[in-house]
């Protein structure tokens, strides 16, 4: 069969995420004007095909005057780069332990076991809010508050996969072989399980976007003027009624972008499982 | 001796799977009533392909074509999904390597039993239970009544296979295909089912497909034999004739590689068959085994013919 | 000749939860094994599934430690090795080849696994893996591949590789042919027979094929449940088998000899359970001669004609 929905999924996904990222680490240099400068003379200005469009604001300006499409890109950097550090943050924590417990099993897993019942157990969004608005907003704070929350996924699944692996004779001959435990941890174990993690981390990513633009709208994520599309989208509400794009511009880019991430994360996990049993 | 017509008679089966590798390459294959007719060879060879292509239990996108492929007579190639899975579980049944995997795991033996009676006969739960019983005692089950009430996990693996024996059994088939029934199993129960095989066989005129890779188990339970090599029956006759006198390379390797206690010395090599099996593409003509053949010559590459000596025993091969 | 491995009275017991409110029940998987190897033969030991043959491989690999009882190699304990110390004595081939590789890395890689651990420069490392890859009838060219690109007999190969590239005195083979089509296992066979005489190794060779076993080893001892039942030389073993369970599962084997129909081992359906274990002699249920004593008195292990046997009734 030529034409396959997956493939074509997997594709879309992996174009949008390329295209996003590019954009995120280009933004210097392709950005038409800079994300911060206002200018209360050009307000709310429409996007380039509506009436009363400018050229020079091709997506308009926001309240302050402030070139929308810069502050789109600048905020497509924000979002890839909470996305990407609090996966690194999760997954470190996350793969640690589930490979621990996976391992080790006995007493060690049921203690990882209760760790992870303990995590599921905290009320994500309120703990997450609280902390914040006690340490004070900041992007390293929102980076390392979801990065302690989000990965009892990766714990479960590298738990699980360890689980299955290490019963296999490789890791039996590793272990007479004279290897060490780090070496086996690493170099036998880690690499039979990191396709599973590969997909855990893009489902964690997007919903580490999909964070801190809810923070960002509380007012409680990035603070201003750095340009995030949560915090984009709360500036916007008060116009919605009459300028619905200021909303829609950066409440599209966020749905695409989530959606590109699960795209590309279904598609690796239908590659890398096939991949792994041929 | 091609008077009676066979139970089962299978004319040039060819099966593929994808549009370049034929899997199966012109099987012919005749089982008669009553009689154990084995089919054997090495992993990859095609001998469990041929029998779910009988069955017709390929897996989707599968194709399959033959001269002819009829049982009783009665041509199966052309049945509809529906006349075949009529016929499979009543007329013809199949069991499997591993039983774990044929039995539901949610099920009680006696109720899975008995939903087979109880499909194809139209009678009663009652009914199918009684026949499980009696079945189950039949294969040397000892406390049937308890077992009718367990699950297939509580079993051991010896139990399982009888099991799935007696659960073949439940419509009295004519014709039982049996893929590599004993492979998972000890080889003191291996010899118990295959003992149980043949008697039953005895008892109840029970014609038997077995395919294995086995050449000790061939040789204890085949009337007749059909060796089969990179998709193709490369010999075949009956089990006496084929052990006593082997005509084909590739069976002669195959006996030669297997270890029989107080035939060699210890510390002399067994024999063995170089290389290994090749893949074979579409446009592949002349003999499949030439490549590790001793006896090869050009001519094993531009055809092979088929011999007969006249008393049933074919092989594939230019050798006289 | 000197003895190059021996196992005294070696116990293994694992804990078996069944369940929420009910206690956990023991297995005693390997039940107070002894033997001995000399250095240059073959152990072969037999036995059905859960009699124990892989948990006494495990434990003489090291991979579990014992219960009770100990294990000298060369005279020294392996209980008091370092892991390098024991890795440079004893390497496994394990079963299955699809599992025993690691699949995500190369066949160089693999090979080299065991200098690795021991600290070999790189360098060295190349040039006895390349040695070693070609020892066991494998061309170079291989190294760069993945085991998934390579034939089960293949995979076998760089296993055996993996194995004695550190020059090991004791190979522990379990079930080294069993997952291996015929004509595979008769290469995989010779060659490991060839390898024992050039190198002067030791094999403790694991196996349900009695033929098989037959063939590669100088000595064989038969398990039953968590037990050595009998040990002898192979030649007294298959000329006279004593123990009932011995003669039974001799008994079983097929060899391609059409005519001689299917023997009859005459052991009921009364399968053994390794949770379960029969007070008296294990075999009794099965034993198609059993006594009512079997079923009350221990058989202790004694010689008979050069047998070692633990039946109360054979003799």
């Amino acid at each position: 069969m030529r034409f396959d929905v997956r493939r074509v999924a997997f594709g879309l996904g992996v174009v949008i995420v390329v295209c996003i990222a590019l954009v995120a680490l280009l933004a210097p240099w392709i950005t038409p004007q800079d994300p911060f400068v206002q200018n209360l003379e050009a307000r709310m200005i429409p996007p380039i095909w509506m009436d009363g469009g400018v050229a020079g604001h091709w997506l308009g300006s926001d309240q302050l005057g402030r070139d929308y499409l810069s502050r789109l890109i600048y905020g497509a950097r924000i979002s890839m780069l909470i996305g990407t550090l609090v996966v690194i943050c999760s997954g470190a924590i996350g793969i640690t332990l589930g490979v621990i417990g996976g391992f080790f099993g006995g007493r060690v897993d049921a203690v990882v076991m209760f760790i992870i019942t303990c995590r599921l157990s905290i009320p994500l969004i309120l703990v997450a809010l609280t902390v914040v608005s006690f340490v004070g907003s900041s992007l390293a704070v929102v980076v390392f508050t979801l990065g302690l929350l989000l990965w009892e996924r990766f714990a479960v699944v590298a738990r699980t996969t360890t689980m299955q692996v290490r019963t296999l004779d490789y890791i039996s001959a590793a272990w007479a072989a004279g290897c060490s435990l780090p070496h086996i941890l690493v170099r036998e174990v880690l690499p039979n399980i990191v396709h599973h993690l590969i997909v855990v981390a893009t489902l964690e990513m997007a919903l580490a976007i999909l964070l801190e633009a809810a923070l960002s709208f509380l007012g409680l994520g990035v603070p201003p003027p750095l340009p995030s599309w949560g915090l984009m989208i709360a500036e916007a509400k008060d116009y919605m009624y009459f300028s619905p794009w200021v909303i829609l511009v950066p409440g599209v880019a966020l749905f695409v972008l989530v959606l590109g991430i699960n795209l590309l994360g279904d598609g690796l996990r239908d590659r890398l499982g096939a991949a792994r049993d041929a | 001796m091609h008077d009676a017509p066979a139970l089962l008679d299978v004319e040039g089966l060819r099966v593929r799977f994808n549009p370049k590798i034929e899997a199966i390459r012109g099987v012919s294959l005749r089982v008669e009533r009553g009689q154990t007719h084995c089919v054997v060879g090495e992993s990859g060879c095609g001998k469990s392909v041929s029998a779910l292509a009988v069955m017709g239990l390929l897996a989707r996108g599968a194709k399959r074509h033959a001269a002819h492929m009829r049982f009783d007579g009665q041509d199966i190639l052309g049945l509809s999904e529906r006349d075949l899975q009529k016929l499979r579980g009543d007329r013809m049944a199949m069991i499997f390597q591993e039983p774990m995997t044929s039995l539901n795991p949610a099920y009680t033996v006696g109720s899975q039993m008995a939903e087979v009676l109880v499909r194809h006969r139209r009678v009663s739960k009652q009914q199918g239970l009684d026949r499980a019983a009696e079945l189950l005692a039949k294969v040397g089950i000892t406390a049937p009544g308890m077992r009718l009430a367990q699950y297939p996990h509580q079993l051991s693996g010896g139990l399982r296979q009888r099991v799935m024996i007696a659960m073949a059994l439940m419509c009295d088939p004519e014709l039982l295909i049996a893929d590599e029934p004993t492979t998972a199993l000890d080889v003191t129960v291996q010899a118990q089912i295959l003992r149980l095989l043949r008697d039953l066989q005895q008892e109840l005129g029970l014609a038997i497909l077995l395919i294995t890779h086995d050449l000790g188990v061939v040789a204890r339970i085949a009337h007749k034999v059909s060796v089969m090599y990179a998709g193709e029956v490369v010999e075949s006759a009956s089990a006496t004739d084929l052990f006593a006198n082997p005509r084909h390379p590739y069976t002669r390797g195959l006996l030669a590689c297997v270890p029989v206690p107080g035939t060699i010395k210890r510390g002399e090599p067994l024999g063995s068959i170089p290389g290994t099996v090749p893949r074979i593409a579409d446009g592949f003509v002349g003999c499949g085994f030439r490549d590790r053949c001793v006896h090869a010559m050009p001519a094993c590459a531009i055809s092979v013919p088929s011999r007969d000596d006249g008393a049933g025993h074919r092989y594939l091969c230019h050798l006289q | 000749m000197s003895i190059a491995i021996e196992v005294r009275n070696a116990t293994r017991a694992f804990r078996q939860s069944t369940g929420v409110f009910s206690t956990d029940r023991t297995i005693r998987a390997v039940d107070g094994v002894s033997f001995a190897v000399e250095t240059g033969s073959c152990l072969g030991i037999v036995g059905e599934s859960g009699c124990g043959k892989s948990t006494l491989a495990r434990l003489i690999l090291g991979l579990l430690p014992v219960s009770s009882g100990e294990i000298l190699v060369e005279g020294q304990r392996l209980a008091d090795m370092n892991r390098r110390e024991r890795a440079r004595l004893i390497q496994p081939v394990f079963q299955d080849p699809f599992s025993s590789l690691n699949p995500r890395r190369r066949i160089r890689d693999i090979v080299a696994m065991p200098l690795q651990a021991q600290g070999i420069a790189a360098r060295d490392q190349a040039s006895r893996v390349e040695e070693m890859l070609i020892r066991v009838g494998l061309p170079g060219s291989i190294a760069d591949r993945l085991p998934a690109q390579l034939s089960g007999g293949q995979r076998q190969r760089v296993a055996i590789a993996r194995a004695l590239v550190l020059r090991p005195r004791i190979v522990v083979c379990d079930e080294p042919t069993s997952a291996l089509d015929v004509s595979v296992q008769a290469q995989i066979l010779n060659l490991l027979d060839e390898l024992r005489r050039d190198l002067g190794l030791t094999y403790i060779f694991i196996s349900h094929n009695l033929a098989v076993v037959e063939h590669i080893s100088d000595r064989v001892a038969v398990m039953y449940l968590g037990r050595m039942v009998e040990q002898a030389s192979t030649d007294d073993l298959f000329a006279a088998p004593s123990h009932p369970y011995t003669k039974a599962l001799l008994a079983s084997v097929l060899t391609p000899e059409p005519g001689l129909g299917i023997p009859d081992v005459g052991l009921g359906d009364l399968y053994p359970d390794p949770a379960n274990v029969p007070p008296g002699c294990r075999f009794h249920p099965r034993c198609p001669v059993a006594e009512a004593r079997c079923a009350i008195e221990v058989p202790l292990p004694r010689d008979l004609n050069s047998h070692q046997i633990e039946c109360l009734l054979a003799g």
